[in-house]
């Protein structure tokens, strides 16, 4: 009995973190959908007004804004293109060091971190000092593709590699070579299948990278979507709370999926998952952190 | 007869194939590596390098060091300085309630769901940074924000004195949202990786729930601790869409420097911002490598 009694008192101090953490993440998160949703300016805000004037024509609103539709377009024009950038510069690389290079192992993984160093405020400081010199190629929007593969590139290799570690990488390629098909088709038709989980979680992560970044593309003044709703905020407050909200859910079902897909089959198997190893490190790059 | 000419072959192919050849071969497997290192330097190291030629440079195209002085004295330095210390702060908060939280969810039996909600959350959470965690900190707490609203009608004016976000307490507090999260990923596995048996064997040799901490639990979890104050530091150090939106404190040295990306700025005042950068990856290098050798070091125990 004491025994139990003691363990109950220990459990306090966790549930006061819990319930206290559990305050100050929800929190933010009503008032900004509060101010995305409801017609109420905080001044007249009270009891009786509280469930008064909640209304969706914020959001309506920045959907018709002659500005959304080009900054969404090229937000995911940019994400798609650094995601296809992404695996087609990784899977190869990647594939290779596992099977002709091991002892490069340790330098690449090295190499994948090093957008950490050089925090993304000073990579465009980089690219600025390089734009008179290659106008012809920083002009384009779209030259923001290989920087934002750099800046996913510590978590999408992580992905990657773990994805290789899991499988039994030397006999599928040896089976598939001694079938006939040359490297693109092995790549293709019998690795890709088999790296699913970790191509599709390193998808998704990269594609909630390209959407939410910031720094480079509003320094380098393109109008991704993140640009269009830091200035959207002066003309409507309302309608970039409001979308700020709608992103924020998309991410979380994002997340949701990407846990449910690759959950381990057996619930007791404890290694470091790589998911949550690439979540860690891509939250890293969402700060700019990574570049 | 067959056999020996068999054998020979063999011998002779493995000769052919053994020594000579796998040394073309080996050079010929760095080739592999060219496309992704070469855009790595294109992409990475170029732009990194040439922040440092041109904060290393005068007006006159010497070398020089002028500029990287000038931006760490006077005002740029007051800059650093308030850079450092609310890294600092937001990466001590960060460690001690991220430790605090994981530790929470980690020894929690009662609801089975609840060590995988805080995992889960803490994915989104740690990665909710730029303009919409910035967002939404104003709307709570920003001048016309609920909670302000509510402070106040308990007679508690947060925006009486000088406080703003922009502060370090108020910066600090925004940051924790994406590095309490971050911490937690950190330190699950780390906390994962206390076995039982050690707590029954500490308890078998006599020891308290106290000497266990000090003396197993505390030492095991130390690199992991350290490690993710040295990210968590890197982390705020160099964030800079939140502070953007945040705030207009010059004071924060990711928003300094994009003052002088702006172009607005006279041609010799230039080289100080590159000098700014410059110093900004010495820093965060710094701190990444502390990191990256303690996360070797906490490894070893998460096998």
């Amino acid at each position: 009995m004491a025994a139990v009694n003691s363990r109950r008192g220990s459990r306090l101090l966790p549930t006061v973190v819990l319930i206290a953490a559990a305050v100050f993440f929800i929190m933010p998160l009503v008032a900004i959908a509060r101010f995305g949703f409801q017609n109420v300016p905080t001044v007249l805000l009270g009891w009786s007004s509280l469930f008064k004037k909640w209304t969706l024509d914020g959001i309506t609103g920045a959907f018709r804004d002659r500005n959304f539709g080009p900054a969404l377009g090229l937000s995911v024009k940019l994400a798609i293109g650094t995601v296809f950038g992404t695996i087609g510069l990784l899977l190869p690389t990647a594939v290779w060091v596992h099977l002709k290079l091991p002892k490069a192992r340790g330098l690449v993984e090295f190499m994948t971190v090093l957008p950490y160093m050089v925090p993304g405020i000073a990579l465009v400081a980089g690219i600025k000092v390089i734009q008179p010199h290659a106008r012809w190629f920083l002009n384009s929007p779209y030259s923001l593709i290989p920087y934002y593969v750099v800046l996913a590139l510590p978590f999408t290799y992580r992905s990657i590699d773990a994805g290789l570690r899991s499988i039994d990488l030397r006999t599928l390629v040896d089976a598939s070579r001694s079938l006939g098909a040359g490297w693109g088709t092995t790549l293709r038709r019998v690795l890709m299948p088999n790296l699913r989980t970790s191509l599709v979680s390193a998808t998704f992560l990269t594609v909630a990278v390209v959407l939410g970044e910031f720094t480079i593309s509003s320094i380098l003044l393109r109008k991704t979507l993140p640009v269009f709703q830091a200035t959207y905020r002066s003309s409507s407050p309302r309608g970039a709370y409001a979308l700020s909200v709608l992103f924020l859910l998309g991410t979380t079902a994002v997340f949701a999926v990407l846990s449910l897909l690759t959950r381990p089959k057996s619930a007791r198997v404890k290694k470091i998952d790589p998911v949550v190893a690439a979540v860690t490190d891509e939250a890293l790059a969402t700060q700019g952190l990574a570049t | 007869m067959t056999d020996t000419i068999i054998t020979d072959g063999v011998a002779v192919r493995g000769r052919t194939e053994g020594a000579p050849p796998r040394a073309t071969r080996r050079s010929w497997a760095w080739v592999g590596l060219v496309p992704f290192f070469g855009f790595l330097v294109l992409f990475l190291i170029l732009p990194a390098i040439s922040v440092f030629q041109e904060a290393l440079h005068n007006t006159a195209g010497r070398l020089s060091l002028a500029s990287m002085k000038d931006a760490f004295t006077g005002q740029n330095f007051d800059a650093f300085k308030f850079s450092v210390v609310f890294s600092a702060a937001a990466a001590f908060v960060g460690v001690v309630f991220g430790t605090l939280l994981a530790y929470a969810a980690a020894t929690a039996t009662r609801p089975r769901w609840l060590r995988n909600l805080v995992s889960s959350f803490s994915g989104v959470a740690a990665n909710m940074g730029g303009i919409v965690l910035a967002f939404a900190f104003i709307a709570l707490i920003g001048p016309q924000g609920i909670a302000t609203k509510a402070l106040k009608y308990f007679g508690w004016n947060l925006y009486g004195g000088s406080w703003t976000l922009g502060s370090i307490s108020g910066v600090t507090m925004v940051y924790s949202y994406f590095n309490i999260p971050l911490m937690v990923l950190i330190t699950l596995p780390a906390i994962d990786g206390l076995k039982a048996s050690w707590r029954e064997a500490c308890t078998n040799l006599g020891g308290t729930t106290f000497t266990y901490w000090r003396r197993v639990g505390f030492p095991v979890l130390l690199p992991s601790l350290l490690g993710g104050f040295m990210l968590l530091f890197a982390n705020s150090f160099s964030a800079y869409a939140t502070a953007k939106i945040l705030t207009n404190n010059t004071k924060i040295v990711s928003l300094r420097l994009s003052f002088y990306l702006g172009g607005d700025v006279n041609v010799g005042q230039d080289a100080i911002g590159f000098a700014l950068a410059a110093w900004m990856i010495l820093i965060t290098a710094f701190a990444m490598i502390v990191y990256w050798r303690l996360r070797k070091k906490a490894e070893r125990w998460q096998q």
